[in-house]
C-alpha cells in the first residue's frame, strides 16, 4: 500500500500546473483517503485501478494543456504579424525547398518501378553480355528463379493501323526475350504479355504494347489488342498491353513503348541481324534477373562471376586476365535508374549533407528570432511570474510558439513543395523528356523535414525560453528587455547560434555556387563557328524499311546530293551529334599494341563513329596527322571479307593520346581494342562534351555496320551553310526528294541542340541558385534580428553614452562592431566549411565531382560568394543598427 | 463571450451527469461528490479521483458549475478542500438531461409493453 500510495502522489505531482493549482491538494488527500478505504475493502486491484486513472488522466490533462498553449500561441502570432510571417516563411522555405529538392531529383530516380510485383529482387547485370550467357545464367537455379534478356532504347520506326499512308514515327522501345515479363511477375492489363511457348522464332512477329502507347497513340481503342502495326516495314500484331505504368526495366534512359520479342525476325529491328542470337560473343543484351527467395544480391554476384569467368575463358577477344577484380557488378533493376548502393550512398549523402544545411540554417534563424523575442516579451513575462505562472508554464509558451510557427511552416512547407513540383514538371515538359515527370512529393523526404523543423522548432525554442524567463522580478518588470542577463557576451548562446547560421549560409551559398559555376562552365561549348550555321539532321534507311545495300547506297548519294545543291559548304556523317555527352560507361578498353614496351598501357575510351571530313565540318584542325577521306569511308563501306584482322584507322583525342602515349607522337602508333586493330592517322583538339568533361574519345571512321545496324540516334548528316539561311529545312528536302521514304527527325541546328541540353542546366541552375539565395536571405533576417536585438538591449546604454555626448558615428561603429566581427568570422568558417565539404563530397560521388572541381577553382566565387554574403550581412546590421542612433537620451534614461 | 445553450452539453458525459446530479441537492467538495456517487449507485459508479477533478476542471471551465465561497463550521472544514454548486447553466444542462433520460425510459417502456401484449 505504501508504494501504491507513493506512486499515486508522483504521478500526482506530475499533473499540469495550472491543474495543481486548482486541484492538487485535494487529489491528493482524496487519494490518501480512498486508497486507505480501498485497501482494506478490495486489495490491490483497487489501488492499481486508483493508479491506472491517474496514469491515464495525466497526458490527456497535458493536451488539453498544450491545445490552449497552441491558442494562445496563436494569438500572440497574430499580434506580432510581421515575426510570425518571417518565421513560417525561413522554416516553410526550408520544409519546402528540402522536400521538393529531394522528390524530384532522387525520388523519381530510385522509385520502385509501377506494375511489378517483387521490385525489390530484380537485379540486372551492368555490363551487356551475350545472348549466350544470359542462358547459361538461367540455368542458375538455385540463385535465380528467372533470367531475361533485353535491349533498351531501341528505335522503331512504327506507322499505326489505318494511317497506312501517313508518316511513320520514331518510338523507342525494348527488344526482350519472350520470358521478359514473366521474370518481371508482370502481367498484361489486356491480351497476353509475351511467352518462350507462344512466340517462338520463325512466327509471325507480334509485340506488346505499353499503356501510354494505347491511350496516346491508338486512342485507347477497345480494339487495339490484334490490330497490326507496321514496325520498320514489317507487319507486327499487337498481343497484348502492359499494366499501366509499366515502363520496362532501365526505364529512365528511355521509357519504353514497344516490347518486341527477340525472336522476331530481323527485318523488324536491324539489331537482330547477322545472326547475334546464336553469336556467342555477341555483347549486345542486358541480363535482368529475378533473384531465388533468400538469395542476396551479393551472393548471386559472385555465382554469375564466376559463370562469367568459365564463359570469357574460351573467348578469343578476352584478353587472358588474371585479375581478381569483379566481371559482374549486379545492379538493382527494380527502380526506374539502376543505382549501385555505393553510388546511391554518396548521392543520397550530398542531397543530405545540404538539405541538413537549409534545415540547419532555418532551424538556426527560428532560435534566433525566439530568443530575440523572448528577451523583448521580459516585461510581459515578469508581469505574468509575479501574478503566479510558474517559470515552466511560461516556457512552455514560449515552447508551444516555436512549435506553432514549425507546424504552420511545414503546412506552407508542403504547399511549396508541390507548387515547385508542378512547376518543374511543366517546365521539364517544355524540353522533350523521354521519362514523363512525376508530379508526386516523396513522403519519406516530408515526413524527415517535418519532423526536423518540428524537432528543432521545439529543441530551440528550450534554450531562450528559460533564459527569457530566467530573470530576477523587479529589474525585469523596471527594465523589460533592456535588462543584462549574467552570461558571457561574447560567446553566449545568441553569438553562437549567429556564426553557425552565418558560416552555414555561406557554406550553402559555395557549395551550390561551385556545383552551378561547374555546370555553367561546362555546358559552355566553344565552337570555332556560328553554331546556326551548322544544319543537322538524322536517318535511320533500314528502319525506314530499305534493305541494307539501299541504305548504303542512300549514304554515298546524300553528301554528294547535298554538295551538288550548291548551298553547303562541308558536309559530314557522324553516329553522334557533336558535343554530345556520352557516358563514361560507354567506353572501350584501349590498350597500345606495342611488341617493345615494357609495360602495357591501357586506357579507357568512348569510341565514336565519324564520318569523312568530320572535324573539317566543325573547324576543328587536327593537332597532327589527318582526318578520315573518302578513301577511308569508301573501303569501310565494302562487307567485310572476312578477314577480321585489317588494322583501322583512328583518330584520337588530346586527353586519350595523353594518356595513351605521353608526349611521344602518337601518328602511325598502333593500339588494340579486343580482337580489332587500329593505326593512329591523326589526333585532334578535345571538343568539349555538353557536360564539360574531357573524357579520352578515339574517333573511328563510319563503317557499314553502322549503317547497317544504326544506334538509337540513327545516321545524323552535318552540313555547314551560310547564316540566315535554313540549312536544316533544306538537308530536309534534299533527303526527301532522294527517297520518299525517309523519315528524317532531329532535324534543327547545332545551337537549337546546344540550347536544348543548355535547358538541362538551367533546371538545375534554378534548383541550386535557389537554395543558395535561400541561404542569404535567412542568414540577412537571422542577422537583422540579433542586431535589433542587441540595440533593444543596450537601449539604456547608448542612451547614456549620447547623454554623456557620444555622437551619432560612435553609437553607429559601436552597434555595428559586434556585427562585424561575427560577420567575418561566419564568413572564415563558412569558407573553410564549404571547402572541406566539397572536396569530401567531390570524393564521395563522381556525379557531381567534375562540376565540383570545376566549381571550386573560381576565384569570382571564392571571393564574390563570401563578399555578397557579408555585404548582405552589413546591411542586414545597418538597419537596426540606425534605430540605435534614433535613440531619444531622455527617453531611454527615463525607463530606470 | 457567447451564452451557451444547455442542448450544447447533450447528451451529458455519465460522469459529469453524475456530479451534476450530486450537487443537485447541496455543495459539496470533491470527496463528498465521489462519496454521494459511491452510495447513490450502490457502490456501482466510482469517480476516480484523476477523473472526478479532471472532469470538475472543464465543468469549471464550461460553467457549468462554480466554486462556492460557502465553508462549512470551522470545526468540520479541511482548508485543502473546495466546494462546489451547480450553475444556472448547470441546473438546465441537468434538467435537460434528465428530462432526455425520462423520455428514453417512456420509449423503453411502450417498447416492453408492446413485446409483452
Amino acid at each position: 500500500m505504501k508504494r501504491s500510495q507513493r506512486v499515486y502522489e508522483r504521478l500526482a505531482q506530475a499533473f499540469p500546473h495550472e491543474f495543481k493549482l486548482a486541484h492538487g491538494d485535494e487529489m491528493l488527500q482524496t487519494g490518501e483517503a480512498v486508497l486507505a478505504h480501498l485497501a482494506k475493502r478490495r486489495g490491490w486491484s483497487g489501488m492499481a485501478r486508483l493508479v491506472a486513472d491517474a496514469a491515464v488522466r495525466l497526458p490527456l490533462e497535458y493536451l488539453t494543456e498544450m491545445r490552449r498553449d497552441l491558442r494562445y500561441a496563436m494569438r500572440a502570432l497574430i499580434k506580432s504579424p510581421g515575426y510570425a510571417l518571417v518565421g513560417i516563411l525561413s522554416m516553410g522555405l526550408a520544409i519546402g525547398l528540402t522536400t521538393n529538392v529531394y522528390s524530384s531529383n532522387w525520388a523519381k530516380l530510385t522509385r520502385p518501378m509501377q506494375g511489378v510485383e517483387h521490385a525489390s529482387r530484380l537485379v540486372m547485370a551492368e555490363k551487356p553480355v551475350s545472348y549466350f550467357y544470359v542462358e547459361s545464367y538461367r540455368e542458375q537455379k538455385s540463385v535465380f528463379a528467372g533470367v531475361a534478356a533485353f535491349q533498351t532504347g531501341v528505335p522503331f520506326n512504327v506507322r499505326l493501323p489505318g494511317e497506312e499512308d501517313g508518316k511513320q514515327q520514331r518510338i523507342f522501345g525494348q527488344l526482350v526475350s519472350p520470358d521478359y515479363f514473366q521474370v518481371m511477375g508482370v502481367d498484361a492489363e489486356r491480351g497476353r504479355v509475351l511467352s518462350p511457348a507462344m512466340d517462338r522464332a520463325g512466327e509471325a512477329a507480334t509485340t506488346v504494347i505499353s499503356d501510354k502507347f494505347w491511350r496516346t497513340r491508338l486512342g485507347s481503342r477497345a480494339d487495339a489488342v490484334g490490330l497490326d502495326l507496321r514496325v520498320n516495314g514489317q507487319p507486327v500484331t499487337i498481343v497484348g498491353i502492359a499494366p499501366r505504368g509499366f515502363e520496362g526495366a532501365f526505364a529512365a534512359e528511355s521509357a519504353a513503348e514497344l516490347f518486341v520479342p527477340v525472336t522476331a525476325p530481323a527485318a523488324v529491328a536491324p539489331e537482330l541481324a547477322n545472326d547475334v542470337l546464336h553469336r556467342r560473343y555477341a555483347r549486345e543484351f542486358l541480363a535482368l534477373a529475378f533473384l531465388a527467395p533468400g538469395v542476396t544480391p551479393v551472393q548471386a554476384e559472385s555465382v554469375l562471376d564466376g559463370v562469367t569467368r568459365r564463359l570469357d575463358a574460351n573467348d578469343p577477344s578476352v584478353p587472358p586476365q588474371t585479375d581478381k577484380a569483379r566481371r559482374v557488378t549486379l545492379l538493382p533493376a527494380g527502380t526506374r535508374v539502376p543505382i549501385p548502393p555505393e553510388l546511391k550512398r554518396a548521392l543520397e549523402g550530398f542531397f543530405v549533407v545540404l538539405m541538413g544545411i537549409v534545415i540547419v540554417i532555418a532551424c538556426m534563424n527560428l532560435g534566433i528570432m525566439l530568443m530575440v523575442r523572448g528577451a523583448n516579451r521580459r516585461k510581459e513575462f515578469a508581469i505574468r511570474m509575479s501574478i503566479g505562472a510558474s517559470r515552466f508554464r511560461l516556457a512552455r509558451q514560449l515552447m508551444s510558439e516555436g512549435m506553432l510557427l514549425s507546424l504552420l511552416g511545414g503546412l506552407l512547407g508542403f504547399g511549396l513543395a508541390y507548387l515547385l513540383n508542378v512547376l518543374n514538371t511543366q517546365l521539364h515538359q517544355a524540353v522533350d523528356m523521354p521519362v514523363p515527370p512525376v508530379v508526386s512529393i516523396d513522403w519519406r523526404a516530408a515526413v524527415f523535414a517535418f519532423v526536423a523543423a518540428l524537432v528543432c522548432g521545439v529543441g530551440l525554442s528550450v534554450a531562450p525560453a528559460l533564459r527569457a524567463t530566467k530573470s530576477e522580478l523587479t529589474p525585469a518588470l523596471k527594465e523589460g528587455s533592456a535588462m543584462q542577463l549574467p552570461g558571457h557576451r561574447w560567446f553566449g548562446l545568441r553569438n553562437l547560434a549567429m556564426a553557425v547560421q552565418l558560416s552555414g549560409s555561406l557554406m550553402l551559398l559555395l557549395i551550390t555556387g561551385f556545383v552551378l559555376m561547374g555546370f555553367a562552365r561546362g555546358y559552355q561549348v566553344q565552337t570555332n563557328f556560328d553554331p546556326k550555321t551548322m544544319a543537322m539532321a538524322s536517318i535511320d534507311p533500314v528502319r525506314d524499311g530499305e534493305t541494307p545495300e539501299r541504305a548504303l547506297d542512300l549514304f554515298a548519294k546524300i553528301p554528294q546530293r547535298l554538295k551538288d545543291s550548291g548551298k553547303f559548304s562541308s558536309i559530314a556523317l557522324t553516329t553522334l551529334p557533336p558535343f554530345a555527352t556520352v557516358d563514361d560507361d560507354d567506353s572501350e578498353q584501349l590498350t597500345v599494341d606495342d611488341p617493345q614496351a615494357a609495360q602495357r598501357v591501357q586506357q579507357p575510351a568512348i569510341k565514336e563513329s565519324v564520318g569523312a571530313g568530320y572535324f573539317a565540318a566543325l573547324e576543328e584542325p587536327m593537332l597532327s596527322g589527318r582526318e578520315f577521306n573518302d578513301a577511308d569511308e569508301r573501303s569501310l563501306m565494302e562487307p567485310a571479307t572476312g578477314n577480321a584482322t585489317r588494322t583501322l584507322p583512328v583518330v584520337i583525342n588530346e586527353t586519350a593520346a595523353k594518356k595513351l602515349f605521353g608526349s611521344t607522337n602518337a601518328i602511325g602508333k598502333h593500339l588494340k581494342e579486343g580482337s580489332r586493330g587500329y593505326e593512329v592517322v591523326g589526333v585532334v583538339h578535345d571538343l568539349q562534351s555538353g557536360m564539360g568533361i574531357k573524357q579520352a574519345i578515339a574517333y573511328v571512321a563510319l563503317s557499314r555496320d553502322d549503317i547497317v545496324r544504326p544506334p538509337a540516334a540513327g545516321i545524323t548528316i552535318l552540313a555547314r551553310t551560310r547564316a540566315g539561311f535554313d540549312g536544316a529545312a533544306a538537308v530536309r528536302d534534299v533527303v526527301s526528294s532522294l527517297d520518299p521514304k525517309l523519315v528524317p527527325f532531329h532535324v534543327e541546328t547545332l545551337s537549337d541542340q546546344l540550347a536544348m541540353s543548355r535547358r538541362e542546366v538551367q533546371s538545375a541552375m534554378r534548383t541550386y541558385g535557389g537554395i543558395g539565395a535561400f541561404g542569404l536571405i535567412l542568414s540577412a533576417i537571422g542577422l537583422a534580428g540579433v542586431t535589433a536585438y542587441a540595440v533593444a538591449q543596450r537601449k539604456r546604454e547608448i542612451g547614456i553614452r549620447m547623454a554623456l555626448g557620444a555622437n551619432k558615428g560612435q553609437v553607429l561603429r559601436l552597434v555595428l562592431r559586434e556585427g562585424i566581427v561575427l560577420i567575418a568570422v561566419g564568413t572564415l568558417l563558412g569558407s573553410a566549411g564549404a571547402m572541406v565539404v566539397s572536396k569530401a563530397l567531390e570524393a564521395a560521388t563522381s556525379a557531381i565531382a567534375d562540376a565540383l572541381a570545376l566549381g571550386t577553382n573560381d576565384p569570382r566565387l571564392l571571393i564574390g560568394a563570401p563578399a555578397l554574403l557579408a555585404a548582405l550581412a552589413l546591411v542586414a546590421c545597418y538597419v537596426p543598427a540606425r534605430a540605435a542612433v534614433r535613440i531619444d537620451p531622455l527617453k531611454a534614461l527615463r525607463t530606470e | 463571450m457567447t451564452i451557451k445553450q444547455a442542448e450544447h452539453f447533450l447528451p451529458l458525459k455519465p460522469q459529469w451527469f453524475h456530479i451534476l446530479l450530486a450537487l443537485a441537492g447541496e455543495e459539496q467538495h470533491g470527496y463528498g461528490i465521489m462519496q454521494e456517487v459511491l452510495e447513490r449507485t450502490m457502490g456501482k459508479v466510482r469517480l476516480w479521483p484523476a477523473t472526478l477533478y479532471g472532469s470538475l476542471k472543464r465543468m469549471i471551465e464550461a460553467e457549468l458549475i462554480e466554486e462556492s465561497s460557502k465553508r462549512p463550521r470551522p470545526e468540520l472544514d479541511d482548508a485543502r478542500r473546495r466546494y462546489y454548486r451547480l450553475t444556472l447553466l448547470g441546473r438546465q444542462v441537468l434538467d435537460q438531461e434528465c428530462e432526455r433520460l425520462q423520455g428514453l425510459v417512456q420509449a423503453i417502456h411502450t417498447k416492453r409493453r408492446l413485446v409483452t401484449e
